[in-house]
């Protein structure tokens, strides 16, 4: 029984880290119908820049803060300079190429300036671990999860009600006819890839206490966190939260009693059942495209 | 017609001057030593050590006159880990530098792939880092590939040798990443078990940049194992610290030298106890010899503390190296490839790491490797710090 609790919350941990990257995946497909694909470097920019923070005698709230302010920046950066002069097109290759090669020069620079080791960031959530009915965790771990969904509910609460969440909407709806009403519209993408960003740098700082901070920490949590962002289904935001942590729990259990090695392999199988069975991925909804 | 004839013959003609040409230039090798190692990268500190280490040798060696009358010069280029580039550059070193030998980097897999280049063009090369058993131990005659650095064959017997003496039930088991390192280890291993008469009670690994291990320490656990050996790097050696200290297993661990590195820094107090092997340290009291060293690398790289030094095995095997090619160049009496390999044999040095009595030999294909396992030494972290186990309370229970 403990086991098998362990391997739950171990599971909902790395899960929480997938939902938020997936998160930030679904708010810029949502304004944009593009994403960042190093979308996983704005978690590492947030982490390394907090850790070269408290290097250089930061307080600790103030390095993160730092942190998370330099990727919105980067975000909104990003979209201006390597995303927008290529949505106009007819294909999605050329965002997709240029924000890959921006994660890839980014994460060099950092392997330049931070070399090639794991640094911690000190948290007291990772001091000592809790223990649930012979399960151990850290309460760090406990938080991913929780933050993940209560970033959920956030933002599902912005988009309803407030003036910049509806004009996300409608930008996602049709452009076109959203600057007809009067909506800046490269204002409202650049906008939510900052927010995506912002997001990304903060689930970035949140997780460091317990993967640790390396210039290549954010490759594959993006990777995966796209996964994840496409069999939730990457319209909605209550499920790629629900499949972020679905996917991070299945991952420990097939570790637990199959193996650590199949772990990628039924993952990633897992990933391309769901899009046959359901095109949209699980909780998406259909998108009907006129012509 | 006339004119293809006369193609021909020019032809003939440029390939007879180049023929003579690459004779001439088997026949000058100059007083170089070249190094491919990654520069940059994750293991850029690999590199790093080596330059320290060769490079202060040299030093040495040129204050003293040089070798044969020639100043000794260091060339190093980087390969970042990939083995392609390593292939390159061991070309660039043999046939354009036309050094005299070369120094093997970081990693196995550009050991491995070095092997192959090194004995068709037949230039001696020294690991001085990438442990892994089968680059040097390829089955060549003649063999040009050496090494003065740990080997896994024999780093996994002493390992075992030291995780049976720790363990009181006999029970061992093995962590091992996902890579061409690990796998490599993983036979080795289950071999020096064999050879004490035990089997591993479990045999997990992990990828890089896994971030929980709680499944594999799970099973460790409930194996029964009391001692767990370690083949991995830093940042996945902390996530199994974590994820024991989580589970509450409280095994004797015993590393090979990827956790070397800033364990301590990650893990903190849970790093505590932890042993690593590792051939040379700068940490500790510091006899007079290791202690010259020391200043000279203080005052030539502006380095603070010893714990600066990220690799000090691969600085003090590079410094070894370095003194047993020189030694074997003064006994070839010239600067050539096939003289230095064959004097290689016969090269006796007391040298930082080890006594060389000889450097290697010519009759045991496994004594490519300088460095025997009596020379290896047990390192443990305490308090953030890497320390000979001697000077520690962990070496007195032993």
């Amino acid at each position: 029984m403990s086991t098998f609790i362990q391997y739950t919350l171990s599971g909902l941990a790395i899960g929480g880290i997938y939902a938020l990257v997936a998160l930030g995946f679904h708010i810029m497909w949502t304004a944009a119908k593009a994403v960042n694909f190093a979308h996983g470097d704005t978690l590492m920019i947030g982490a390394v820049l907090a850790v070269l923070g408290v290097d250089a005698g930061l307080p600790l709230w103030l390095a993160c803060l730092l942190g998370v302010a330099a990727g919105a920046l980067f975000g909104i950066l990003l979209e201006r300079f390597a995303v927008r002069p290529f949505t106009g097109g007819t294909t999605s290759i050329g965002w997709m190429l240029t924000t890959i090669a921006v994660g890839i020069m980014i994460e060099s620079l950092a392997t330049m300036q931070f070399g090639g080791f794991s640094r911690p960031l000190p948290s007291p959530g990772v001091e000592k671990a809790v223990h649930i009915m012979g399960a151990g965790i850290y309460p760090q771990e406990l938080l991913i999860p929780l933050v993940a969904i209560l970033a959920m509910v956030g933002l599902k609460f912005m988009q309803k009600h407030t003036l910049v969440g509806r004009a996300m909407q409608a930008v996602a709806h049709d452009k076109r006819a959203a600057a007809l009403m009067g909506i800046n519209v490269n204002r409202i993408v650049a906008f939510s890839f900052g927010l995506a960003a912002l997001f990304g740098a903060a689930a970035g700082i949140l997780v460091a206490p317990v993967i640790q901070v390396s210039a290549t920490m954010g490759t594959l949590l993006g990777l995966k966190g796209f996964a994840v962002a496409i069999i939730g289904g990457i319209t909605s935001a209550p499920g790629v939260v629900i499949a972020g942590l679905l996917f991070g729990v299945m991952e420990k259990f097939v570790e637990g009693y199959i193996s650590t090695a199949a772990r990628e392999i039924i993952g990633f199988s897992s990933m391309i059942l769901v899009l046959l069975v359901f095109p949209q991925g699980l909780f998406g909804k259909r998108e009907v495209l006129k012509v | 017609m006339p004119s293809h004839m006369l193609l021909r013959g020019q032809l003939l003609a440029a390939t007879v001057m180049l023929g003579l040409s690459s004779t001439l230039a088997m026949a000058q090798q100059q007083p170089c030593i070249g190094n491919s190692a990654a520069t940059t990268g994750p293991a850029a500190f690999g590199g790093a050590a080596i330059k320290m280490g060769a490079e202060i040798a040299i030093d040495e060696i040129n204050a003293k006159g040089g070798v044969l009358g020639k100043k000794l010069s260091f060339v190093q280029y980087d390969d970042a880990g990939a083995p392609p580039r390593g292939v390159d550059n061991t070309r660039r070193i043999a046939l354009a530098d036309k050094c005299v030998a070369i120094l093997g980097g970081y990693h196995s897999t550009v050991a491995v792939a070095q092997a192959e280049p090194v004995n068709e063009i037949g230039i001696p090369y020294v690991g001085v880092l990438a442990a892994n058993t089968k680059a040097i131990e390829n089955g060549a005659n003649p063999n040009y590939m050496f090494r003065v650095s740990a080997k896994d064959k024999w780093v996994a017997r002493f390992l075992v040798e030291q995780a049976l003496k720790a363990s009181k039930t006999g029970k061992v088991a093995f962590f091992y990443e996902n890579t061409g390192w690990g796998n490599g280890a993983l036979p080795d291993v289950k071999d020096a078990m064999a050879k004490a008469g035990k089997e591993l009670v479990a045999t997990e690994t992990f990828n890089w940049n896994d971030q929980d291990m709680s499944p594999q320490v799970i099973r460790a656990r409930d194996a029964g194992a009391d001692v767990v050996l370690f083949w991995a790097l830093d940042r996945e050696g902390n996530q199994i610290l974590r994820s024991m200290d989580k589970v509450g297993y409280k095994p004797t661990i015993i590393g090979a030298w990827g956790i070397a590195g800033n364990l301590g820094e990650l893990a903190g107090p849970l790093a505590d106890g932890v042993e690593v092997i590792q051939t040379y340290t700068f940490m500790g009291d510091m006899d007079p010899k290791k202690k010259a060293l020391w200043e000279k690398l203080q005052a030539k790289y502006g380095l603070k503390q010893p714990s600066d030094v990220k690799m000090p095995s691969g600085v003090a095997n590079a410094y070894d190296a370095v003194y047993i090619i020189a030694a074997a160049i003064e006994k070839a009496g010239a600067f050539d490839w096939k003289k230095v390999h064959d004097a290689l044999y016969t090269v006796n040095l007391d040298g930082l790491v080890a006594e060389y009595k000889p450097a290697f030999d010519a009759k045991d294909p496994e004594r490519q490797d300088a460095i025997l396992p009596k020379y290896y030494k047990l390192t443990v972290w305490v308090d953030g710090k890497l320390l000979p186990i001697e000077q520690t309370k962990y070496g007195k229970t032993n």
